[in-house]
């Protein structure tokens, strides 16, 4: 009996386990699927940062903008409106803290004032490659990521405030087909 | 082979002996004499192969996630999401089997379990990796850590009770973020809580094993590094006291929870007793005592405050415990070590009596005369230590004693922030404590 007990919460235990993946999967699939692209250019960094473990730390040219003051935001969340630039690249027009459930603003992790510039944090920086990859996908990185060789950027599906990363593009390839491209095979 | 096809027939037996009490057929009785005659023939799992088992099972996992990763980035997210999902199902699977036909092989069901909670992190880590999600690691591993906890309940665990509770104080230590700022460790306190139960239940069904043993002291631990967190979060100046709160209680826990035969202490009193001992000389630093205004002065929120709550909990326990021990008149405890909170929170009264100075580097006469009252507490609880140990003829404590008041004399030496004279008192004070112990342990061991 007392097993027969046991065995039910358990159920309810498996699809709970199921469930959180679950849900990770469902939500991001339809972001993927539905939401509005947006290209981000990403910022010189240092080596150093790249890569932590297996994934690409990223920085974006985005990421700041010329503010003359500050933006108090208090304890409240952050949100990102962006705006698409005449390359064609997203820029952030404004910062708010009202809950914008449009796919046109993304939630922001930090923000900070320094310089005359409004800088701030993308939730989505980290771009996770396997670890057979890692140290090519560093240097592919690393190469076209210069102050005098920009060639990277990474793709975003916004939908109602939810952001996706979706592909890191270096030389206009997502960044496995410019792997296998420049394998030393 | 035949005895696997007996073991079978017994398990099969002692599953049929409830139903045959029901119908009559037995009495109660002779079902209890049944179980009896089994269970000297049941093979005593060991702790060895059940670490084996557990070993075991990991390894294999870990090696199909490892052949899985090796081509992983040429594969479909569908792919991916599918792969993430199967070692989960599997795992569950396994663990439905060990509940319906494997209920009393402990090394199954630890294997289970560890499995099981194993495909959790795997299947999480695997989707966040296919899907680019960005979430840090505290939150990571408190979602593993809600979804593992349930399973400890039900495979009944000691393993991965530990296994859970030094996961929390990873979570406690993963919220310090570089750029966010460190988050509320309350949530850690209710993590711990969720493992209690079943600490109780391993007290209830075998207090004097080694494993209840490891899985308290594991708890007592985690407590430790918990109150630091705390502490930090609350920004109260009152972290001392809670320190010495939580050494105490734990050693008043392990003299009343876990009574042992005379001279003996349990290992989480002998836990207790040496946080008693570090917390003491911690606290005879005046700048321990340093109080400032910026922490009096700050807006406080309701979840530093219940921080400070949670802080204050320790030492009110620890007092409680002493003092119902003491009512009773069967304290069997060292009442100096008891004394610990009560004497940090005197010596806290005391530091901030004075003006509070703006920074926190700034000593006055209050901060002063705390630490000269924790000095003088330090070494009377060394004392006590060591007159205990010569009493009981413990080699082991009196020694400790012995080394709280080297301890002690070398930390005034580098101390500083002490005058001279003051120095020079100091230690002709403890060189003859130190005289008259050795005296005393000498005429013991001569006698």
């Amino acid at each position: 009996m007392m097993n027969i007990l046991r065995i039910l919460i358990f159920g309810v235990v498996a699809l709970a386990q199921l469930a959180v993946p679950a849900a990770m999967v469902w939500q991001r699939e339809q972001t993927l699927k539905n939401g509005r692209v947006w290209k981000f250019r990403t910022a010189p960094v240092d080596p150093v940062d790249v890569i932590r473990g297996r994934y690409i730390a990223l920085r974006f040219t985005a990421e700041e903008f010329a503010a003359p003051a500050k933006f108090e935001a208090g304890d409240k969340s952050v949100y990102a409106v962006l705006k698409q630039g005449t390359d064609g690249f997203a820029e952030v027009d404004h910062l708010t803290t009202e809950a914008v459930g449009t796919d046109d603003a993304v939630p922001v992790e930090s923000v900070w004032w320094y310089g005359d510039k409004q800088h701030m944090r993308f939730p989505f920086n980290k771009f996770w490659v396997a670890e057979a990859n890692a140290a090519a996908a560093e240097r592919a990185y690393l190469e076209n990521n210069r102050r005098d060789n920009q060639n990277v950027y990474v793709t975003i599906r916004v939908r109602r405030g939810d952001a996706a990363l979706d592909q890191l593009y270096i030389d206009n390839q997502p960044l496995f087909e410019y792997l296998r491209a420049h394998s030393p095979r | 082979m035949a005895g696997v096809t007996n073991r079978r027939a017994i398990r099969w037996l002692r599953s049929q002996l409830p139903e045959l009490v029901a119908s009559g057929v037995i009495s109660s009785e002779s079902a209890r004499a049944i179980e009896r005659h089994y269970e000297q023939h049941q093979p005593r799992s060991n702790f060895a192969f059940v670490i084996l088992a557990v070993l075991g099972s990991a390894l294999v996992g870990a090696g199909i996630i490892l052949l899985i990763a090796h081509n992983w980035d040429e594969l479909s997210r569908a792919t991916r999401t599918a792969i993430a999902f199967l070692p989960l199902l599997i795992a569950q699977a396994l663990v439905v089997f060990t509940l319906m036909r494997r209920n009393e092989s402990r090394p199954w069901r630890e294997a289970a379990a560890i499995f099981d909670v194993a495909a959790v992190a795997t299947a999480i880590s695997l989707i966040s990796q296919t899907y680019q999600l960005q979430g840090t690691f505290a939150d990571f591993m408190r979602t593993w850590l809600l979804l593992s906890i349930p399973i400890v309940y039900l495979l009944r665990t000691t393993l991965g009770a530990i296994l859970y509770v030094i996961g929390s104080v990873l979570w406690l230590f993963a919220r310090w973020g570089i750029f966010s700022s460190e988050g509320n460790p309350t949530l850690f306190w209710l993590l711990l809580m969720l493992v209690i139960p079943y600490v109780v239940l391993r007290f209830r069904r075998d207090r004097d094993s080694r494993e209840t043993a490891t899985l308290v002291i594991i708890v007592a631990l985690a407590a430790l590094f918990g109150v630091g967190a705390t502490a930090d979060f609350a920004e109260a100046n009152v972290g001392a006291i809670a320190y010495a709160g939580l050494a105490t209680a734990i050693y008043l826990c392990g003299i009343n929870v876990f009574p042992q035969p005379a001279g003996r202490l349990h290992p989480l009193a002998v836990l207790g007793g040496i946080a008693i001992g570090i917390v003491a000389i911690v606290l005879s630093f005046e700048w321990n005592w340093h109080m400032t205004r910026h922490v009096a002065s700050l807006p406080r929120s309701s979840a530093a405050n219940v921080a400070v709550a949670v802080e204050l909990l320790f030492p009110i326990a620890a007092v409680c415990l002493a003092g119902f021990d003491v009512l009773r008149r069967r304290a069997e405890f060292s009442l100096s070590a008891a004394l610990l909170p009560i004497v940090a929170a005197v010596a806290w009264a005391i530091a901030n009596l004075c003006e509070l100075p703006g920074d926190r580097w700034q000593s006055t006469r209050c901060s002063f005369a705390a630490a000269t009252v924790m000095n003088c507490y330090a070494l009377l609880l060394a004392i006590d230590i060591l007159a205990r140990g010569i009493r009981t003829n413990s080699i082991a404590r009196a020694n400790f004693g012995l080394l709280l008041i080297a301890t002690l004399a070398i930390c005034r030496f580098f101390d500083s922030d002490l005058s001279f004279m003051i120095r020079g008192i100091g230690f002709i004070v403890v060189g003859l404590g130190f005289l008259v112990a050795n005296v005393l342990l000498f005429k013991r061991r001569t006698a």
